[in-house]
């Protein structure tokens, strides 16, 4: 310091010299944390410890998601006892047994467990196995206690339980007459979920055509596609030619209706003579020709029962007997089999063939079973329609808005009380919109709607309940924080000195924006509009309220099919009006309405491992895009 | 001798202040001899002149023009030009004229108004909401500020060029039609045209004729504000304002720079502002000489870096002060 120049001899005290040179100061106890070198371990310690949770949750997600549908192997086992079980085995468990149910034990049953009490702790292990057979059983999945196996048949050893407990298979292995395993089906049905058993004879009408397992099996499979051709065929004639005639009955009732109330309108207001005249004539012609399609509509519906009833009689004729592990028969139509393999003759590539079947009717097909079975393809739709409606209306408003909050309002305490209000609403717990979107969108604006263009219908509403267009105007509200605050930083991200370029060119201020500002500002609006997507995709809570439901029949958009010279034309017809499948809502259903949770587990994951894939796709399309605008109007240096 | 041409007489917060004729001998007034009142740190080094002082004590002051510049010809004509921000005043009393064709340096130390009087004249300075003007500018005879006056129109009428570079987010191609494009021209060769032409005008061509659809945002920092020049002659202005055009370019690019001012002297009126003397003295034909929001000397750049009639003009010009 100091300490080098001379005495200046002055009695400034700002700058007087310490009469004797001080001892420099030196560093304690602080010194750690003034090195700086703990922080730069907490700061990347908080930085893992978030990359650790984000990437356990995703991998626990893809983990659970991505096995759902591997067909494992289906071993038999046979309990102390003499009861035999066939299915899928899960997860090995070790619990500790309430002593009442120790004492309930017989006195073999109970030997063994002590042995493994004493083994282990005073703690059981038991197997989640899942049986199937519901229409027998009443239960999917039943746990089996380690100590009750008597007998395995060896597809133990390829399952979780097998490599834990190493058991020994001379002793414990079953006979192989005894359980002959090789011809243990998994048979996926339309109702009543999984059927394990053997296959035992083919028949047709009654009569068995083979009664050997091997053979049953081929002639299983050589009939099988042919009796869901059969099925496909008869759910079209339910759904679409039925529909159709329902369809037109409808249009005819509600013209009939309509007609009707004009005459009655004018009737009560009195009006002029002629003007009855053509209303009668309209009201005799509307009802006439809803008589005619009635007349029609009774025809066709009799024609297509009695071709149902073909189809039907057709698909009774095929039967599959097979006979579960405890020995019950049981007749399965060829028709309400989904999907049969013999798990344990399956090839590597035999499996990757039953796992890819299973995910393509997962994400193409509709849901089966109260949607624990079956695909989610409504629900896809449904988010991806959805989150496009909702970003279609929210981009150009919330962008708007924020072009007048930051290049036209004057900045003022009002400018910044608005401000302040749009950001806190992006803090406003997402049910109240729900709630919002339910009493203004479908209870004021959707009423208003059905009273004024359908009227005919009521009083069964249209648009005055939930439904897709309320949902996305929902969601839309709730982002809009998101993207006017995105799109405000994006537009003050852009440097002055262009506007001024741009007007001293002689450009007037909606050019500049539209010329200068908005390019510039647009991979800012993007990113918006990603945070936008991710919030609006990944909600739930408010869709419960304005249209989400468990079960959709229609799409929101109508495809008809119709064959034209050049092939067959797509034509659809948007209903945006109707109720929807939304993946989030079809998770929170599975996982905690559902009567059969453990069953629909599996597909929780697997759903939850859609929904993010969906929305990380939506929001990598949304960034390729901003990338490229980024290329456009960016060089080297910006 | 002098003969100044008008003393000008301010009055703090008067738009309109009366002016009057008189004859001075001598560079100034007697000069104030009262103890200096450094009001502003940079006047401690202001030697005798007592001019400053007075500017300081917001004495009466009068600018001293030579008569070389009174021109007939003039582009821009400045009369009794002032300027407020809020409360307060940056421009006192300005009154000068750009010659047709010649360029006009701005010279003077930081915050004396160099940049407010050059963005007066597009009224750039409308963008800002407190500020109040008083007196009148013409551009070749039509007034800049008036009731009726479209700011659109005037602006496309002068060109300006920034200090920092400021191309658009666009092409090369784009940037430098960006007028005509502002004006709905839509037909490619005449675009084609201007492009190349203000291009060529502006020293660029050779160096982005095969780049034209590049961003203009990935050029260096020289070919940005040669851009920016083409941008602004590619209008045809009828005078081009230049803002510090060098202050953020290396020598070479200020090279460049200077060079291309001098090509354009003749075809274009230039009004540039400049911190380098070197460069007002090199490059311009009138220099005007501003202090703390008055214009103080305005000549021939000649005679203003050789023989300035101001005591002061001559510290400034030498780096006495400043």
């Amino acid at each position: 310091m100091s300490n080098a120049l001379p005495p200046t001899g002055t009695k400034d005290p700002l700058i007087a010299a310490p009469s004797a040179p001080r001892a420099r100061r030196s560093r304690r106890g602080t010194s750690l944390f003034a090195h700086g070198e703990p922080m730069i371990w907490f700061t990347g310690g908080s930085l893992v410890l978030a990359l650790l949770m984000i990437i356990g949750l995703l991998g626990w997600v893809l983990a659970q998601g991505m096995g759902t549908f591997w067909p494992e192997r289906v071993p038999q086992l046979e309990l102390l006892g003499g009861e035999r079980l066939m299915g899928e085995l899960g997860d090995v468990e070790r619990y500790t047994p309430e002593a009442s149910m120790l004492d309930a034990l017989s006195p073999e049953l109970r030997a063994r467990a002590d042995l493994e009490l004493a083994a282990l702790d005073g703690q059981l292990e038991r197997v989640l196995l899942r049986s199937g057979n519901f229409d027998i059983s009443n239960t999917h999945y039943r746990w089996v206690d380690r100590y009750a196996i008597a007998h395995a048949s060896r597809e133990l050893d390829d399952s979780e339980a097998g490599r834990q407990w190493e058991l020994d298979p001379a002793r414990f292995r079953m006979e192989a007459s005894a359980s002959d395993t090789d011809w243990s089906l998994v048979v996926e049905r339309l109702s009543w979920g999984r059927l394990y058993a053997k296959p035992v004879a083919f028949q047709v009408a009654g009569q068995a055509l083979s009664d050997d397992p091997a053979e049953a099996w081929e002639q299983f499979e050589a009939h099988h596609s042919e009796a869901r051709e059969r099925w496909q065929q008869r759910r079209d004639l339910e759904t679409h030619d039925i529909g159709d005639v329902n369809h037109a009955l409808e249009e005819a009732r509600l013209a009939a209706r309509a007609a009707q109330m004009d005459l009655d309108a004018a009737l009560a207001a009195s009006a002029g003579a002629p003007r009855l005249t053509k209303l009668r004539a309209a009201n005799e012609a509307a009802q006439a020709s809803l008589l005619d399609t009635e007349e029609l509509g009774e025809q066709r519906f009799a024609e297509l029962q009695s071709q149902i009833r073909e189809l039907d009689e057709q698909n009774a004729r095929q039967t599959l007997l097979v006979q579960t592990a405890d020995g019950t028969l049981v007749d399965l139509q060829l028709a309400d089999v989904v999907r049969a393999y013999p798990a344990n003759q399956l090839g590597l590539f035999g499996r990757l063939g039953v796992y890819a079947s299973r995910w393509r009717e997962f994400l193409f097909d509709d849901p089966r079973e109260a949607n624990s079975e079956g695909g989610v393809f409504p629900a896809i739709f449904g988010t991806v329609v959805m989150t496009l409606i909702m970003s279609l209306l929210v981009v150009p408003l919330g962008v708007l808005a924020a072009l007048y909050l930051r290049e036209y309002a004057k900045q003022g305490p009002i400018v910044s009380a608005v401000r302040i209000a749009v950001n806190n609403l992006a803090g406003v717990p997402s049910i109240v919109f729900g709630v919002f979107g339910l009493g203004f969108f479908c209870y004021i604006v959707g009423v208003s709607i059905d009273e004024l263009f359908y009227s005919a219908k009521l009083p069964s509403p249209t648009f005055g309940t939930g439904g897709l267009l309320w949902a996305s105007f929902t969601l839309a509200l709730l982002t809009l924080p998101v993207v006017i605050v995105a799109t405000e930083e994006a537009l003050s991200a852009v440097p002055n000195s262009m506007r001024e370029g741009s007007y001293a060119c002689g450009a007037t201020k909606w050019q500049t924006i539209q010329r200068i500002v908005l390019p510039r500002a647009a991979p800012g609006i993007m990113t918006g509009m990603v945070l936008a997507i991710a919030r609006g995709a990944g909600e739930v809570a408010p869709l419960m309220l304005v249209g989400a439901v468990k079960l959709a029949p229609d799409l929101p958009i109508d495809v008809n099919n119709w064959s034209g010279s050049l092939g067959p034309i797509w034509t659809g017809a948007a209903h945006l009006e109707r109720s929807f499948m939304h993946l989030g809502f079809h998770i929170y259903d599975l996982g905690f309405q559902s009567q059969n949770s453990e069953a629909a587990k599996p597909m929780v994951y697997t759903t939850t491992l859609l929904l993010i894939g969906i929305v990380v796709t939506l929001n990598l399309l949304a960034v390729g895009v901003r990338s490229r605008l980024r290329r456009r109007f960016a060089g080297t240096h910006v | 001798m002098t003969t100044s041409s008008e003393t000008l007489r301010s009055r703090a917060g008067a738009t309109s202040p009366q002016t009057k004729p008189s004859s001075a001998e001598g560079p100034s007034g007697p000069p104030a001899r009262e103890a200096p009142q450094s009001v502003e740190p940079q006047n401690s080094r202001a030697p005798s002149g007592g001019l400053f002082a007075s500017v300081d004590a917001k004495q009466p002051f009068k600018t001293v023009v030579h008569e070389a510049s009174v021109h007939t010809d003039s582009v821009l004509e400045i009369n009794d030009f002032n300027l407020w921000y809020g409360e307060s005043r940056a421009l006192w009393d300005i009154s000068m004229s750009c010659a047709r064709g010649k360029v006009t340096a701005l010279i003077g130390p930081s915050g004396c108004g160099k940049s407010t009087l050059l963005r007066s004249v597009n009224r750039m300075n409308d963008l800002i909401d407190t500020v109040k003007v008083g007196g009148e500018m013409q551009l070749n005879g039509d007034a800049i500020y008036g009731s009726g006056v479209d700011v659109i129109d005037l602006r496309k009428r002068i060109g300006m060029v920034f200090q920092k570079p400021n191309p658009f987010p666009m092409s090369i191609f784009e940037n430098v039609v960006y007028s005509l494009r502002i004006d709905g021209e839509r037909d490619r060769t005449v675009l084609e045209e201007v492009c190349e032409a203000s291009l060529r005008g502006a020293g660029l061509w050779e160096e982005a004729k095969d780049r034209l659809n590049d961003s203009a945002l990935a050029m260096s920092g020289g070919q940005q504000q040669r851009l920016c020049i083409a941008r602004a002659i590619a209008a045809e202005p009828e005078v081009l304002l230049l803002d510090e055009p060098c202050s953020a370019l290396d020598p070479i690019a200020t090279g460049r720079i200077e060079e291309l001012i001098d090509e354009l002297k003749g075809s274009y009126s230039v009004l540039i502002v400049t911190h380098n003397m070197q460069q007002a003295s090199r490059t311009s034909d009138d220099t005007a000489f501003m202090y703390l929001g008055r214009l103080v000397e305005f000549g021939p750049t000649s005679e203003i870096f050789v023989q300035p009639r101001l005591k002061e003009t001559e510290d400034y010009v030498t780096g006495r002060f400043g």
